[in-house]
């Protein structure tokens, strides 16, 4: 008898806490197709903040910048984050602790610190050099650097969950170093590199503290773009584009774990 | 045939490993060390030099900027930053303090359901945390304004004055940082409950007649790691949040991050700023080396994976 | 016994499936010369201490020995998986010491089969033929010949996740001798499948091995299998070889304790004392064969259990022993007794022929001829 009224106790607490996680997106969503200018009081169902959205060339050009900067981090991440991997793999018996350290630096470094330092750093040395102007340049290294270490680990733990005798079987059956990159490694480790690169993706769509302070006069994202509307005063239009952000990060991270799942199977 | 001594033949080796080392770990860890290493390491020696014109540092080298950090400024004494610190402290502690009371039956819940729904209902934990922390944060700006029923239910209780709304105020801070870190106490600790020893706990329903005495006893213990884990997961984060404070909790909700971000927008004061960079820094590492201490000493020895 | 085997050779070399239509003669099989080879991991840890060994050519050669004596770093020096830090090692006339192990003709079965994952079981075939550059064309012709071959049916068409164990090791096989390497390398390949699976496997191996008339070089831990399939043996220990020979040699002539400890002697007795036709043993004096005698005065007497009659007739000059049965073991085809001869403990064991069993506390008569007791050194 108690230990049925403690299940539901759990039950009754596990709904509570569902429904206090969804309700702030759930609104987003529901007012992005409110009539009214408000946010208050659903009046009744429209595009019109999408409509509205899709004339405003700022927006358009934060999405452009978001896109522009999430893919071409994540392929530089991809390539550096994947030699690093399978440099960790393959020395995993040597004493690589400083290797750990760099590599869990920027998971653990606050946001804030992390992107101040950037911006101070990138401000110096444009001072010195004229070289790294704030703007898509400064915030693509930003961006690979938090990314780098994600897909690291993911490829390092790909390697890890395989037969080592793989490698001396292509080794054994004719396959040269070139060709057991080519015909071996990358079709065996395909699911984690996909996988990695949808997660790159995200954390850099996601991110908007290191973006802030990375970001020149010219190079607002989608993040910052709401950022600033919302400093200026709150509209139904953020509820529009936060919601095709978040049906995009959703979609983005659930093609993210069915590769990294189907990798491990 | 080949009659090479060993020595040549292990120099050989030793060589080309390390080579390959050198090419697959470098162009990373160069990255990390030029685009976060040097930065970190600049901001540090930042906060050691003299405000400039236009915020920027220059020379000599100082102790100023802790002395503004402490609240010394041109006219004297003042308290606003100190406020600052402790209002980051307050607010990392009763958030931590409230997300362990909800995470704490929410994973236990998910360890009771049946195996094959487990994965999905962490996920439903887990994914409002993929969207953006500024929409996350401007969707509780949405429900606390002022008008809305949240707001009107808590005027009607008299909690609030008038047509004020729920935002910005130190309870918003302190909500929408609970609901941002969350799923980084439900993942641990679910980890936690998950390995829990059942017979352990059956021995101790026998042995003590009254379950919380069980529960403390048996259940708690085990479940220390994972506690901890989380406990460092949304402490350190939290007490350098920046996008919260800044949307949710106005002027007077102002935590470390905003103090420190200001200085590199607004009033443009870098060495105060990094000065406070370095607080932060510090509360990080001690949050980690304790986490490592503590996790050691419980005997878990298990790695955070975040 | 061997001329039985060159016969079967000839006889099956025109169904090789691999030497198909380029020359249509029969394969010539590459022997191996091994020279002073040494391997050591870390500063003092020793693998290898000096291995001179040839394989002929066409030979089922198989390395015997425990858990790192070093068989299996040798299996991977002849890969070229493992470098040796001294020494030559020539196959079929060319020194491969130090060449890499994609250009190697030498292919090997992985204890683990190492199937690659994200491959079917086809391009598992066909990886080695496509890694040398071989047309597609080709490829297919060459897997649907060797899947004839190893018989593997419409394996070919799963993927490596729906395969068993016994399948695995099958397609392992073919994935190797698709490639006509000079020499085969089995490390072990039969350790992880149950006992049926293994001693079916044992003799299908055994059969394409004649067929093909190829070299392999065969590692196992397991002695009864080492016997049963191999052309000769090379016992190891600690890294140097032991003995070579064929398996009836090892197993009857066993050249030292350690041999024939490891291949299954419990019957070994120190000798005290020696003469021309006579040891001292802890079971007391025995006449042996003057022709075993042996310089050394200390060594073993090994005494095989089968060559034990219990209260048999005993002929002229046989050895007579008196002993008590402490234990029967009925093992059907056989019978095992331990006797127990001057507080001694002594093996025998008798074919169940139908005679009367003996009964445990029985005192019975033990003989053996001269000639079937061995002397071992220490």
């Amino acid at each position: 008898m108690r230990k049925r009224t403690l299940t539901r106790g759990l039950a009754g607490i596990w709904w509570v806490t569902l429904f206090f996680l969804y309700v702030p997106l759930f609104v987003i969503v529901l007012f992005s197709f409110n009539s009214a200018n408000s946010t208050a009081i659903f009046e009744r169902f429209s595009l019109a903040w999408y409509r509205r959205l899709f004339d405003n060339e700022q927006i358009i050009n934060a999405f452009g910048n978001s896109l522009v900067l999430a893919v071409s981090s994540s392929i530089v991440a991809l390539v550096i984050g994947c030699l690093i991997g399978y440099g960790m793999y393959r020395h995993r018996h040597r004493k690589l602790g400083w290797l750990i350290v760099l590599i869990y630096l920027p998971i653990v470094l606050p946001d804030i610190v992390f992107g101040i330092s950037e911006m101070a750093f990138f401000v110096q040395i444009h001072a010195w050099t004229g070289l790294l102007q704030p703007g898509l340049g400064t915030m693509i290294i930003a961006h690979v650097t938090f990314q780098i270490p994600f897909v690291a680990l993911i490829v390092y733990s790909r390697f890890v969950g395989l037969d080592p005798t793989l490698f001396e079987a292509a080794k054994d059956l004719y396959a040269s170093p070139l060709k057991r990159v080519v015909h071996f490694m990358v079709p065996t480790i395909k699911p984690a590199l996909i996988s990695a690169f949808f997660l790159s993706f995200t954390l850099s769509i996601d991110d908007f503290v290191i973006s802030f302070f990375t970001a020149g006069p010219e190079s607002a994202t989608l993040p910052i773009y709401i950022w600033s509307a919302i400093k200026k005063g709150v509209t139904p239009e953020i509820n529009a584009i936060a919601t095709l952000m978040i049906g995009a990060v959703a979609l983005a991270a659930v093609l993210s774990m069915l590769f990294n799942r189907q990798g491990r199977r | 045939m080949l009659q090479s001594s060993p020595m040549a033949w292990r120099r050989r080796a030793v060589v080309s490993e390390t080579r390959h080392l050198l090419f697959s770990v470098a162009p990373g860890a160069v990255w990390i060390f030029i685009f976060l290493v040097l930065p970190s390491a600049y901001l540090m020696g930042v906060a050691f030099m003299t405000n400039g014109p236009y915020g920027l540092p220059q020379m000599p080298l100082s102790l100023a900027s802790f002395e503004r950090l402490a609240g010394f400024g041109f006219l004297g004494w003042s308290p606003g930053n100190l406020y600052t610190l402790l209002r980051s402290l307050w607010q990392t502690l009763v958030s931590t303090a409230l997300v362990v009371i909800i995470a704490y039956p929410v994973a236990y819940y998910i360890t009771t359901c049946r195996e094959k729904w487990r994965p999905i209902l962490l996920l439903l934990v887990v994914v409002p945390s993929w969207t953006n922390q500024v929409i996350r944060a401007f969707g509780w700006m949405n429900l606390l304004a002022p008008g809305t029923p949240l707001s009107d239910l808590a005027d009607a209780l008299g909690l609030i004055g008038p047509h004020m709304g729920l935002y910005p105020s130190n309870f918003a801070v302190t909500l929408g940082l609970v609901y941002n870190f969350l799923p980084f106490m439900v993942l641990p600790l679910y980890a936690a409950f998950e390995k829990l020893d059942t017979a352990q706990v059956e021995a101790a329903q026998d042995l003590y007649a009254n379950p919380i005495r069980a529960f403390w006893h048996a259940v708690f213990p085990q479940t220390l790691p994972g506690l901890l884990a989380g406990t460092v997961l949304v402490a350190i984060p939290a007490f350098g949040m920046y996008v919260i404070p800044e949307l949710l909790g106005g002027g007077k909700g102002m935590m470390l991050g905003n103090l420190v971000a200001n200085q590199f927008a607004e009033s443009s004061n870098w060495p105060l700023g990094a000065a406070g960079a370095i607080l932060m820094l510090i509360a990080t590492f001690i949050g980690l080396f304790a986490m490592r201490r503590i996790g050691k000493r419980l005997g878990g020895g298990e790695e955070v994976v975040i | 016994m061997s001329e039985n085997m060159t016969a079967e050779i000839a006889d099956h070399s025109s169904a090789h499936p691999t030497t198909g239509e380029r020359d249509g003669a029969n394969r010539k099989a590459s022997s191996i010369e091994m020279q002073g080879l040494h391997k050591r991991f870390g500063r003092d840890t020793v693998a290898l201490d000096g291995v001179d060994l040839n394989i002929r050519a066409g030979e089922f050669f198989t390395l015997l020995g425990p858990s790192g004596c070093g068989k299996t770093t040798l299996l991977r020096i002849l890969a070229g998986l493992e470098e040796p830090e001294a020494g030559s090692l020539v196959v079929g006339g060319k020194n491969i010491t130090e060449v890499p192990p994609h250009q190697r003709s030498v292919n090997t079965v992985f204890q683990s089969y190492a199937l690659f994952p994200h491959l079917s079981v086809r391009e598992n075939l066909a990886f080695g033929l496509k890694m040398r550059g071989m047309k597609t064309a080709e490829r297919q012709a060459k897997v649907d010949e060797i899947a004839e071959f190893i018989k593997l049916g419409d394996l070919v068409d799963r993927h490596v996740d729906q395969l068993s164990g016994g399948q695995r090791q099958r397609i392992a096989l073919a994935r190797a001798l698709i490639c006509e390497p000079d020499v085969l390398l089995l490390d072990e390949p039969l350790s992880a499948l149950d006992a049926g699976l293994r001693s079916q496997l044992q003799v299908e191996l055994l059969r394409v091995q004649k067929r093909l008339g190829m070299t392999f070089v065969f590692v196992t831990h397991d002695q009864q299998e080492a016997m049963v399939m191999s052309d000769r043996i090379a016992v190891l220990n600690g890294g140097t070889i032991q003995q070579v020979g064929t398996p009836d040699e090892v197993y009857e002539h066993p050249v030292n304790a350690f041999v024939a400890h490891f291949m299954g002697h419990d019957n070994l007795f120190a000798i005290s004392a020696a003469e021309d036709d006579w040891v001292d043993t802890e079971l007391g004096r025995l006449r042996l064969d003057p022709a075993e005698q042996r310089d050394a005065q200390d060594g073993w007497l090994l005494i095989r259990p089968e060559t034990l009659e219990l209260d048999g007739e005993i002929p002229e000059g046989y050895n007579r022993l008196q002993g008590t049965v402490a234990e029967r073991l009925y093992r059907g085809s056989r019978i095992e007794y331990r006797l127990t001869v001057n507080g001694r403990s002594l093996m025998a064991v008798a074919s169940n022929l139908g005679q009367r069993m003996h009964n445990i506390g029985d005192r019975v008569t033990i003989s053996v001829c001269p000639e079937d007791l061995v002397r071992v050194a220490a």
